[in-house]
């Protein structure tokens, strides 16, 4: 059975609660925000998206960003991409996405975020790794992995300090999961499920039709 | 729609890499950060400062600490790194070794109270922790710089380790050395000792790799953790 997906504005994730900022930060949020739109090549960018002035994009990812409409990007959000090989858009994010504050999505291959996904503060997304296979060099030169993809479905929660780790495959994260603070996600969940622990599992999962979270005994799917 | 008109048009990207030049406003933060570092190496009285360092303008650094703390040459601390050193009485000084070749990435704290040697070609990953020391109970309403007492240890992080993001090493009493080409997991806390060549994930964390150096492989599975030497398992 189909779920509706929840729009950013009507879960969890609460505006007033954000943190007020002074009229200088609005300004200077606004005139980032014209600047990078005005001047910054996106492969799609739709309307209403926000840039915090703190937010750090280079311009020569961002060819491989493609945005939806009203994206709020906050304070030291780092939103990066390799540049190399054959062009293809590595970080999709669709409408009423919420990226929070200290978020680093950092793609190789490909990240989507889909509809009305929010993001809490020092989320980690990342699809690939260093490598560490060889021993004899540091792993500061070892360069990264091939990685795989990241997909996370409509609606999701990523609390607080959670990491979703790509290795190979792509990880799929179902439509309004609910990611607890400080998991570390490295495989695939079915929708409507609330993810915990490090490394994490499925600790419940709402029934739809019976419209109640059911506890999750079972490890991981 | 837009996804589809992207990938198939190799026209359009063709110009979009052309346009995608950097941006000109970087350069006002990076000669921010280039100000930055040449205040620090000239005003702040660090015991050895080497050369090619860069310290992001966002950097937090007090000046009481300088003088215990030690920066080799290319160190890269980024934006929101905050370096601490106050030394317990009797500490040898320098407190904080940053060897050659570290490179500190956004948000990461390290707070030094007997001994952090970070060796070389280390990485930290975005808001990792390194502490030697515990706040005492009853003065947890304080800072760290401001508690009197408290338990520490000391912290040795050996060449070309990768301490992932979010990662807390804290020691609290003995010494907790993680081994040469470690690797430490996202989110993980790790209070014990690390022998090298190990990959270190989940909480509490357990070693799910090493490099078997008789076999010259991988090897999966827990292993044993190693101790400090003269510390009990």
């Amino acid at each position: 059975m189909q779920t509706k997906a929840i729009p950013a504005s009507k879960s969890g994730y609460d505006e007033s609660l954000q943190e007020r900022e002074g009229y200088l930060a609005n300004l200077l949020t606004r005139l980032n925000t014209w600047w990078l739109s005005a001047t910054y090549p996106f492969a799609s960018k739709g309307r209403g998206v926000q840039f915090h002035y703190a937010s750090e994009i280079s311009r020569r990812v961002t060819p491989h960003i493609s945005l939806g409409n009203q994206i709020k990007i906050a304070r030291h959000a780092w939103l990066t991409c390799g540049t190399e090989g054959p062009f293809h858009l590595k970080i999709t994010i669709e409408d009423n996405c919420r990226i929070g504050p200290c978020c680093t999505i950092s793609s190789k291959n490909s990240i989507h975020l889909e509809r009305g996904v929010v993001l809490a503060p020092d989320v980690l997304i990342q699809d690939h790794a260093h490598a560490y296979s060889d021993v004899n060099i540091p792993i500061m030169l070892q360069g990264p992995t091939p990685g795989g993809k990241i997909r996370i479905g409509e609606g999701c929660q990523i609390g607080r300090g959670a990491a979703i780790l790509g290795g190979r495959g792509e990880i799929r994260i179902g439509r309004n999961c609910v990611v607890a603070p400080e998991a570390v996600v490295l495989s695939s969940f079915p929708p409507d499920s609330v993810i915990s622990g490090n490394p994490a599992r499925a600790v419940a999962h709402s029934n739809v039709t019976k419209d109640c979270l059911v506890r999750d005994s079972a490890g991981t799917t | 729609m837009q996804q589809a008109l992207v990938e198939t048009n190799p026209e359009l990207n063709i110009q979009q890499h052309r346009l995608a030049r950097e941006d000109p406003l970087v350069w006002c933060v990076r000669a921010f950060t280039k100000l930055r570092t040449l205040w620090i190496a000239w005003i702040y009285p660090f015991s050895s400062f080497g050369s090619g360092v860069w310290v992001h303008f966002r950097c937090r650094i007090p000046r009481i600490a300088a003088r215990y703390i030690q920066i080799g040459d290319r160190v890269i601390l980024s934006r929101g790194v905050r370096i601490d050193a106050c030394p317990n009485p009797g500490a040898d000084s320098p407190v904080l070794i940053l060897e050659k070749g570290v490179g500190v990435q956004r948000g990461c704290v390290i707070s030094a109270r007997n001994r952090i040697h970070v060796m070389q070609n280390v990485i930290m990953g975005p808001a990792a922790v390194v502490m030697d020391h515990a706040n005492e109970l009853e003065e947890s309403a304080n800072s760290a710089v401001n508690s009197k007492g408290g338990e520490s240890g000391t912290i040795r992080i050996e060449e070309g380790c990768w301490i992932g993001s979010r990662a807390r090493i804290v020691s609290v009493k003995g010494e907790l050395v993680i081994g040469r080409n470690s690797v430490i997991g996202a989110n993980c806390v790790v209070t014990q000792s690390i022998p090298p060549f190990s990959v270190v994930m989940g909480n509490p964390s357990s070693i799910v790799r090493h490099y078997d150096l008789s076999k010259g492989k991988w090897v999966l599975g827990s292993v044993r953790r190693g101790n400090a030497p003269g510390e009990q398992p």
